[in-house]
């Protein structure tokens, strides 16, 4: 076995070509262990290329990939063992039931005393166990998909999507899934282009874009580091306020009855509290928030991190 | 190779095809219906019509008689055949399967029996019949009748008519069991050709074997478990082939260790050609309809369901190229005319074809990225 590291995953200098695109682009990056890594970025920008060559089913161009300590290239049977999978849009064995699909799975890893049960219940599954894969829900194939991801107790587990294309619902019951798994220590190797998906898992986040990444750190680090504004939200203000506010020189947006300003620091707020008193307006509440990692995103790269926000929101 | 993982494969695999019972019907029924359907019809074959071909050598007015008393059964059709033809000859070529053949000097004996009241005096008539109609039985009995009543009407002791039979071939066998065996094949590699090329591209489309590639299985594991899977539906449908053909039809077939062995070459030629299918050909849907556009011609230009001598030349030796023909002439040479020697010639050119096309689909089996 491969020397141990404080590392789980190590990558130096990672690229993929296909053909002559370049899909990944001289990306490295570390997972320590025990810690839950986001890949963020649209779709395309490289995350299903980049996992699955740390998973050893995709070649690397160049670079070097290290999993806890063993080449990647090189060490495919031994890595195997030690890391669990939900791969992208995961799908299992239509006419066996979640019980007998745990028990398969088992098998090839060879893990008879695994606790299958144990698991199934890890994901709240428990009354399904006698259902055929085919008629569970959405939501439902993707926690069976994460317990046979832990189904030869893992080291690394890696999920890829976990949540694309689940109703909000579901994902929320998703996340309940992985948030014990974080709680239980586990190295986890996420990628998505949902960032309340990062924000709320991850300890550190990578943001990915065509193939590069392009700001590491955890989810507070990358605001604060690129954040240099606020923004303060005024709600059922008068209408008298929005003058008030634009004299003094910031560029306040009307949004329905209620007006967001950017401003740069604290100070600004309470001068513009302040002025809105003296010119005797008034306001039912606000609130000053931080940009989230959307919008650090958008400012990064300058594109949006998915296209399918509003139509998801519709589908609430 | 894990033998765990096999048998986990195996289980998953059996299991899907056992739930899906619409796939699982037509798989095991199909050939069955088929069986049951041209069994029917091939039984039936000229029940109706009876006709019968009379090849009279003796050309005289005693001879006409038997032609009269034969038609007056009101149940033959009498049908001439020209005295200067070959008589077995006749039964092939003209599709008739019995041509009955009054011999030269009928009259004579005929009038000895009668004038000189000789009761030594008789005359053979010969059946000369294909064994591999299934309606000649049953013509025979009814010939066999007409006599005894001329006999009887002679009161003849010992009979005056006495029959002989000549059949065209040296063993007596029905179509249905020439036919049985093309069926069997037929079964053998619509199941295992398309079996690989549907669940591979299926679960290939579905990621399964993507996730599976993080996982300990090995290619070589799954390809046995495909191969085992494939062996024991063939098993199971050639046993279910066979009992229904003996219970309905009560055919004759030899089954000894050909039979295994064939089965066994089979399922690795069409699991292979399903391999290399899978590989070029990647839409689960596109797949199926590959594997059609190989099965079908195939059924029809390798004499599964008639035999191929009714074929032109042309497609006769085309016909050789194709790995079901071997399947076909040899299950026949073992199950139906036991002729060890064809047998070992055709398994000996349907292994070599299974080593080359499984080798390939081993080879062309990818689960990995290649590059
Ligand atoms: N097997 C492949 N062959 C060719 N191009 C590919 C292949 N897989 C992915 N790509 C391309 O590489 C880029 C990155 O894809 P992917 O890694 O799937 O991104 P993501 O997972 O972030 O959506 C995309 O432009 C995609 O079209
Ligand atoms: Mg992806």
């Amino acid at each position: 076995m491969g020397n141990e590291t404080e590392y789980a995953i190590e990558v130096e200098h990672l690229s993929k070509r296909y053909g002559g695109d370049l899909a990944v682009n001289n990306i490295s990056f570390k997972v320590r262990k025990g810690e839950v890594f986001a890949l963020l970025g649209p779709n395309g920008a490289g995350k299903t290329t980049t996992v699955e060559i740390i998973e050893t089913i995709r070649r690397p161009t160049s670079g070097k990939v290290r999993l806890l300590g063993m080449d990647v290239t090189r060490k495919k049977y031994d890595i195997v063992r030690r890391i669990g999978v939900l791969p992208q849009g995961f799908s299992s064995f239509d006419r066996i039931t979640v019980r007998e699909t745990m028990e398969y799975y088992s098998r090839l890893f060879g893990h008879s005393h695994t606790d299958i049960d144990e698991l199934i219940a890890l994901v709240n599954l428990t009354d399904k166990t006698g259902e055929q894969y085919t008629t569970l829900s959405g939501g439902l194939k993707q926690r069976l998909g994460i317990a046979i991801a832990l189904v030869n107790d893992p080291e690394v587990v890696f999920l890829d999507e976990p949540t694309t294309g689940l109703d909000p619902r579901a994902r929320r019951q998703v996340w309940d899934v992985l948030l014990g798994l974080k709680k239980k220590g586990k190295t986890v190797f996420l990628t998505t282009h949902y960032m309340e998906e990062a924000e709320l898992l991850a300890d550190t986040v990578a943001i990915i874009s065509k193939g590069s990444a392009i700001a590491m750190g955890s989810p507070d680090q990358l605001i604060e580091g690129n954040a240099d504004y606020l923004l303060l939200t005024l709600q059922s203000v008068d209408p008298r306020a929005l003058e008030i506010i634009a004299q003094m020189g910031f560029t306040p947006e009307q949004d329905n009855r209620a007006i967001l300003v950017r401003v740069a620091q604290t100070d600004d707020i309470r001068k513009i509290l302040n002025a809105i008193e003296d010119g005797g307006a008034s306001f039912l509440s606000m609130d000053v928030r931080k940009p989230n990692l959307e919008q650090v995103f958008l400012k990064l790269t300058g594109e949006a991190l998915h296209q399918d926000t509003v139509g998801e929101q519709g589908a609430q | 190779m894990n033998l765990r993982v096999v048998g986990a494969n195996l289980v998953v695999s059996l299991k899907s095809f056992y739930r899906e019972k619409t796939a699982m019907f037509f798989t095991t029924m199909f050939p069955i219906l088929l069986i049951l359907v041209f069994g029917t019809i091939f039984m039936d074959d000229d029940k109706l019509h009876f006709n019968l071909y009379l090849q009279d050598l003796d050309q005289t007015d005693a001879s006409a008689e038997i032609a009269e008393a034969l038609a007056a059964t009101g149940k033959l059709n009498i049908i001439t055949v020209d005295p200067a033809v070959d008589a077995a000859k006749s039964t092939e070529d003209s599709k008739a399967n019995l041509v009955l053949v009054i011999p030269k000097g009928y009259q004579e004996s005929f009038m000895q029996y009668l004038q000189f009241g000789d009761p030594n005096a008789f005359v053979t008539l010969s059946y000369v019949y294909d064994p591999s109609s299934s309606s000649v039985v049953e013509k025979m009995q009814l010939l066999d009748g007409v006599f005894a009543a001329i006999n009887q009407r002679l009161s003849a002791k010992p009979p005056f008519i006495r029959t002989t039979e000549v059949s065209i071939h040296t063993r007596k066998y029905r179509f249905l069991e020439f036919f049985i065996p093309g069926i069997i094949a037929m079964a053998i590699m619509t199941e295992s050709l398309f079996g690989t090329v549907h669940v591979n591209t299926e679960l290939r489309q579905k990621g399964i074997i993507r996730k599976l590639a993080t996982t300990p299985i090995t290619r070589a594991d799954w390809i046995l478990a495909n191969i085992l899977h494939q062996f024991i539906l063939a098993v199971i449908s050639t046993t279910l082939m066979l009992l229904v053909s003996y219970a309905v039809f009560g055919i004759q077939l030899d089954i000894n260790a050909w039979l295994p062995l064939f089965i066994v070459l089979a399922v690795f030629s069409f699991v292979g050609i399903g391999m290399v299918l899978t590989r070029i050909v990647k839409e689960a849907q596109s797949a199926s309809a590959a594997a059609n556009a190989i099965m079908f011609p195939m059924m029809f230009l390798s004499g599964s369901f008639f035999p191929l001598e009714m074929m032109p030349d042309f497609l006769q030796s085309f016909a050789k190229t194709l790995p079901l023909y071997y399947l076909n002439e040899g299950l026949r040479a073992a199950m139906v005319v036991n002729d060890s020697v064809t047998a070992l010639h055709n398994a000996a050119v349907i292994g070599a074809f299974a080593a080359v096309v499984f080798i390939l689909g081993l080879v062309v089996t990818q689960w990995e990225e290649g590059a």
